[in-house]
């Protein structure tokens, strides 16, 4: 059960990062810059970059949910 | 009043040279507001010079741009600047961090030795770049969107409020790019950067509530 969420999550978190422009980069201090086809695969590879944005996407997900973003 | 502010500013990698490209924004400010700024730009962001200026200049505020981790921030070539060990040399300042997480460990710990105020980042600081703006960081107005809020947080000290207000406002900031990014006039594009700029305002932490 807990697998088939992760992979459900994963599958979520690549569908939105696909959704990254083409044009765009994406900083993430020392570990350097990342296009988006570069992000999905640390997703796909479950590495800790990979691990990072499932944190980032998760974190603006529930901020969605939750209203979070018009909090301020 | 003149204050002195320390800033280092290394330039050895695409996200120093846009970060560090960003400060000069800020730095422009506090010299119209007739502060004294110490700018160690490059190689001048080194731990020799760093800590001279510290014994020399007595600086109330320090603005490192760089690479860091849990327990440390980098200059330049990511040579390490201050750490755990070291953080005493920061007593009394006020310090803004813009670099990688140095929120979790180095934050509280300087203010245990003394630190003023610690302004910095508990994760990642992540942002969105446009690559054919690397020749020129401040026309990219992707990467605006995220260093305007953290400049906030050195604009407000120099306006000279407290950290507390300082991290308020630069959050504030962060949520006001937000909000510009959600209107029905935003590109899909445009609005990719939301979940990174959420990100760094829930990340931003700050420890103490000192004043420059």
């Amino acid at each position: 059960m807990e697998q088939e969420i992760d992979k459900e999550i994963k599958e979520l978190v690549i569908a939105r990062l696909k959704t990254l422009p083409d044009d765009k980069e994406v900083s993430i201090g020392s570990d350097g810059e990342f296009t988006k086809e570069q992000l999905i695969d640390h997703v796909k590879k479950n590495d800790s970059i990979g691990q990072k944005m499932v944190d980032v996407e998760m974190n603006f997900l529930r901020a969605l949910k939750e209203g979070a973003l018009f909090e301020q | 009043m003149n204050r002195t502010i320390l800033v280092t500013r290394p330039s050895h990698d695409q996200t120093t040279r846009c970060i560090s490209a960003w400060a000069g924004e800020v730095l422009d400010f506090a010299v119209k507001r007739g502060d004294t700024v110490i700018d160690l730009a490059k190689d001048r962001a080194n731990r020799k010079e760093f800590e001279s200026v510290l014994d020399k200049k007595d600086p109330s505020m320090v603005f490192f741009n760089g690479h860091g981790d849990e327990s440390r921030v980098g200059g330049q070539d990511n040579e390490t600047l201050v750490d755990t060990q070291n953080s005493s040399r920061l007593s009394g300042k006020v310090v803004y961090a813009l670099a990688c997480k140095s929120g979790q460990l180095l934050g509280p710990v300087s203010i245990e030795h003394g630190t003023a105020a610690y302004v910095g980042y508990n994760e990642d600081f992540i942002f969105m770049t446009e690559p054919d703006k690397r020749t020129h960081p401040l026309d990219d107005k992707t990467a605006a969107l995220f260093m305007g809020p953290s400049n906030q947080v050195v604009i407000s000290l120099l306006k000279g409020q407290t950290a507390q207000e300082a991290h308020i406002h630069s959050r504030k900031a962060f949520f006001r790019s937000i909000r510009k990014l959600m209107t029905s006039k935003t590109s899909l594009a445009d609005s990719s950067a939301l979940r990174f700029l959420y990100w760094d305002a829930t990340v931003q932490a700050c420890y103490g509530d000192g004043r420059m």
